[in-house]
């Protein structure tokens, strides 16, 4: 559809703020590399001078990988899992007609309405009356519990676009339930299904407050920083990791968008394509 | 419910599906394939000893002959205070070794959690420091002992020799100096300030569990916080203040004075006329403990001379093995706010005393309460 | 297709044959029954995680400390210190104020961002808006320490001024002030803020303007009478999302806030930690969810009120 003319017409003022707008988001974030190649313990200005020193320190810093990897590990597992059980709801609940699916969506949303602290603190208490060792599992189960609403509602709206008659179709020409599901059905929600993975592991893989609560013997990479505050010596090659973190998600969301271009250019993003 | 309904409204309507599916697949797999390089050198950890103990003291340089006997660091998970980790513990949480201190250990022994320590197993155990061995609480049947002695130290006032003007003698009164009023800092831990308070407030650390001395601590502390510009733990953030000017002193552990002297900054760690506050902290061992010949290897690498070495050198913390102290000579040692007779130094200070849960409740309660202006 | 695997493999179970088919017919005619079976995994997760941990702390919150245990005897002793002892209510309101005043902030500042990309960004829509979220697959606490090193003595707002020749000493209030806390999380929850404005702008009728406009509405009539009204469900929806989790943030105030600027979330935090007092804690958590709902609900009342008068 073409928008009006007026609105067309660029606003001087809302330029300008935007432009502010993004550095001032921006600024404070870019600190992080840049302290991270300064020639100092402490971070603080006047910067000192260029090293690379944190990054090549980085390799020794055993404690620093193995919380790296704990919170891989904890984020795939939560991404696939909260995945797996959104699919399951946001197919529930889009393909029948239930009683009382108002409440049961309000329910699964609930985490989002509900501070962190109090799902961690509620957590911590059932684990340990049940005498329930914290571990990796405990942390992985707080962050499903929260990504669950996410991944819910990243997904409903790709079942409720899609069409059930494909489905009837599939079924039509004597293809089994799991056989139409998977031929059918998951190609049409592919997309809602990767949005709802990379959404629930970035959030599970940056989750502080919940994991203080719960976490065991194995650190994950939030609750390993939260350690090293205290210690500027270590400081600095934690700066480095979370810049090479920081740069490797900006290429990737970068590369995400050169591969979505490719063969796609008559294509105008502005557009709705339904 | 529109929150709900917003949320996945992020959807992709306003971008061409195909497109947004092939990004979104991209990053999806470039993201879960990214760090696997990290796995690198990871095997077998699980073996290793698990050492639970405060940030910072899960570093390489204390665990050389560790390292050099199991070819591996011990696992670590850290703490921020004493009673948080206990906490943990009871809350099911098993570790091989973990790092209390000494006003702490009855308490700790007194959850039955732990273990006697078999010195015998201990090969440095002969060169440990006796009086640091002879602490309330640590005597178990047949000559064994509950905790083995690692590190000590004092807390006590670090300040800004240029910027705070000292009137007569180093005293704890120069934490409570009106005229440096938002220039003050303060550990955040009643186990360290509460006490000091005490040394303040002129209470004998015997009747601290008064409740006069309640009443008398409890207002000095009043007293003195509106003065503080920030209570943290966090020593980087005490450390770079003072380093700074933004404080002028700072109630804190020796290590911080050593490191800013490094630095070049020009510190001093008081001798409060009033004395110090002197703790010791050391390892027990969890019950329950999965590995415990390697809890062993952890112990008798904290206890060994080297490690020693680091603790003195690099964060002036007395080290409980006395041979550590023979590598220095008197004049470093006294620079660094030691000795060559360390137990002169343990002697010279105010002791903490191990309290019951009920007092560490309502100390706790009641500072956390002053802290927030109440 | 789910149901005819699962009636197959029903049967197949060897379970008695009556019973099978009765329920395999039940699971046909019903769709709330199927509906439900399907979500059950997801039901029984989500029970275990959120109504089975809210009932003991509702439990807990109604014992009481004993030394290392809890005396298990039911009494609201704890809701009556959090309702009698100062301390509580005031860490609760300065938490309220100092969220409600970060989520205005917020929602103002991001406000006129979403409008910008919604209405008068027409390429690359997309980019803007992963340019906008960018920021945050930053850490949390690293962009928390991040405002600590702009705000700092020697940070980076001090020094520029100093350079300038604009102060001569640093300004102390930067840091470790309820202000500091609110900067900070006006800055962390942008995102938040940002992509359901950006949501509910874009679902606007853009022919809605043209009729204001031919009506002889001015820019900002045009703005009062329909934008605004009409991008309503997202202010609510960011204000929520905001607000809500802030609240019981305990990272930022322990971090910038200063002795003056801890929220209740640092007060429920050490009654897990050194004061030892998980009863306590977990009364304080529900006292909090509890003015939280009713806060929420009041708020959305006065909205609908609102929306109805404009309406």
């Amino acid at each position: 559809m073409s928008a009006g003319t007026y609105i067309r017409r660029p606003n001087r003022a809302l330029q300008v703020y935007a432009v502010i707008f993004l550095i001032v988001l921006y600024v404070p974030v870019l600190f992080i590399p840049l302290f991270s190649f300064n020639d100092a313990v402490h971070v603080r200005f006047p910067l000192k001078g260029f090293t690379l020193q944190w990054y090549t320190e980085l390799w020794s810093r055993q404690a620093l990988w193995n919380s790296l990897w704990n919170s891989v590990r904890v984020g795939l597992v939560v991404s696939v899992l909260s995945t797996v059980l959104g699919v399951m709801a946001a197919r529930s609940i889009t393909r029948y007609r239930m009683r009382g699916k108002g409440p049961l969506v309000g329910f699964i949303m609930m985490p989002l309405v509900i501070p962190g602290i109090i799902f961690g603190v509620a957590l911590l208490v059932l684990l340990s009356r049940m005498g329930v060792p914290l571990s990796l599992y405990t942390v992985g189960l707080g962050h499903l519990i929260i990504c669950m609403p996410f991944a819910v509602a990243t997904l409903l709206p790709r079942f409720e676009g899609f069409d059930p008659a494909m489905e009837e179709a599939s079924a039509d020409l004597g293809e089994n339930g799991w056989w139409t599901f998977w031929r059918v059905t998951f190609p049409m929600v592919m997309p809602g299904i990767v949005a709802s993975l990379l959404l629930t592991f970035t959030i599970s893989f940056d989750e502080f407050i919940m994991a203080f609560f719960l976490t065991g013997t194995d650190p994950t990479l939030p609750m390993y920083i939260w350690g090293q505050l205290r210690f500027p010596k270590e400081f600095p090659s934690v700066l480095a990791m979370a810049s090479l973190i920081l740069f490797i998600s900006f290429v990737l969301v970068f590369i995400a968008q050169w591969v979505g271009r490719m063969g796609l250019d008559t294509e105008d993003l502005g557009v709705p394509d339904t | 419910m529109d929150v709900l309904d917003q949320l996945g409204a992020v959807r992709e309507r306003k971008l061409s599906r195909r497109r947004f599916a092939k990004g979104l697949l991209a990053a999806g797999v470039a993201m879960t394939t990214m760090p696997l390089p990290a796995r690198r050198a990871m095997a077998a950890e699980g073996d290793q000893a698990t050492y639970f103990t405060w940030g910072g003291y899960d570093i390489p340089e204390l665990f050389k002959p560790y390292q050099a006997k199991n070819g591996a660091l011990p696992n670590f998970a850290i703490f921020g205070g004493s009673e948080e980790a206990l906490t943990k513990m009871r809350g099911g949480f098993v570790v091989d070794v973990s790092h209390p201190c000494n006003q702490s250990m009855p308490r700790w022994v007194q959850t039955g959690l732990f273990q006697p320590i078999d010195t015998s197993r201990v090969s440095n155990w002969g060169d440990v420091i006796p009086e640091l061995v002879d602490l309330p609480g640590n005597d178990a049947e047949g000559g064994k002992v509950w905790m083995a002695p690692f590190d000590w130290g004092q807390t006590s006032v670090t300040y800004r020799t240029d910027l705070f003007e000292l009137e007569g003698e180093e005293t704890w009164d120069m934490l409570w100096d009106a005229r440096y009023a938002g220039q003050l800092g303060s550990l955040a831990s009643g186990g360290d300030a509460w006490w000091c308070g005490a040394i303040k407030a002129g209470v004998d650390f015997d009747d601290i569990d008064s409740e006069e001395a309640f009443e008398k601590i409890a207002a000095v502390m009043r007293e003195q916080r509106p003065l503080i510009r920030v209570y943290t733990d966090d020593t980087t953030t005490l450390e770079q203040a003072l380093a700074a000017g933004e404080m002028v002193a700072s109630m804190t552990w020796n290590s911080s004075a050593v490191l800013l002297q490094a630095e070049g900054v020009p510190v001093k760690f008081a001798k409060p006329k009033e004395g110090a506050l002197t703790w010791v902290c050391g390892v027990m061992i969890h019950k329950d403990a999965p590995n415990l010949d390697r809890a062993y290897d952890v112990i008798d690498s904290l206890l060994s001379v080297e490690t020693g070495h680091f603790m003195i050198n690099d964060w002036g913390y007395g080290h409980s093995n006395r041979k550590s102290f023979d590598a220095f000579d008197e004049e470093t040692l006294a620079g660094l706010g030691l000795s060559t007779q360390p137990v002169e130094i343990l002697q010279a200070g105010h002791f903490q005393q191990p309290q019951t849960q009920e007092w560490e409740t309502r100390m706790n309660e009641l500072f956390e309460q002053i802290k927030a202006g109440f | 297709m789910a149901e005819t695997s699962l009636s197959k493999s029903r049967t197949a179970r060897g379970a008695p044959r009556a019973f099978g088919a009765r329920l395999t017919r039940y699971l046909r005619r019903s769709e709330t029954a199927r509906g439900y079976l399907l979500m059950s995994p997801t039901l029984l997760i989500m029970t275990i995680g959120i109504v089975v941990p809210f009932i003991i702390l509702l439990v807990i919150s109604m014992w009481t400390r004993q030394g290392f245990s809890f005396d298990t005897t039911l009494t609201l002793a704890n809701y009556a210190r959090a309702w009698n002892e100062p301390i509580y209510g005031a860490l609760l309101a300065r938490s309220f104020w100092i969220s409600g005043v970060a989520t205005v902030a917020t929602v103002a500042l991001c406000y006129p961002m979403a409008y910008y990309v919604a209405f008068h960004v027409h390429r690359n829509k997309m980019m803007w808006l992963i340019l906008m979220t960018l920021p945050f697959w930053t850490s949390y606490l690293l962009r928390v320490f991040a405002w600590k090193v702009i705000l700092g003595y020697e940070g980076v707002i001090n020094s520029g001024l100093s350079a300038v020749g604009l102060i001569d000493a640093p300004l102390a209030f930067l840091l470790y002030s309820p202000s500091a806390v609110i900067i900070t999380l006006a800055h962390a929850w942008a995102a938040f803020a940002i992509l359901p404005l950006y949501v509910s702008l874009e679902k606007i009728d853009k022919s809605l303007l043209e009729a204001a406009t031919d009506l002889g509405d001015g820019p900002v009539a045009r703005f009062l009478r329909i934008t605004l009204p009409l991008s309503m469900p997202g202010i609510i929806a960011a204000s929520f999302l905001i607000f809500i989790p802030t609240t019981g943030d305990y990272i930022t105030p322990a971090l910038l806030g200063g002795p003056d600027g801890a929220m209740i979330g640092n007060l429920i935090q050490v009654q897990f930690g050194a004061v030892n007092n998980w009863p306590m804690g977990a009364t304080l958590s529900i006292v909090l969810m509890l003015w939280i709902a009713a806060l929420a609900l009041a708020f959305l009342l006065v909205t609908c009120k609102v929306q109805e008068r404009i309406a």
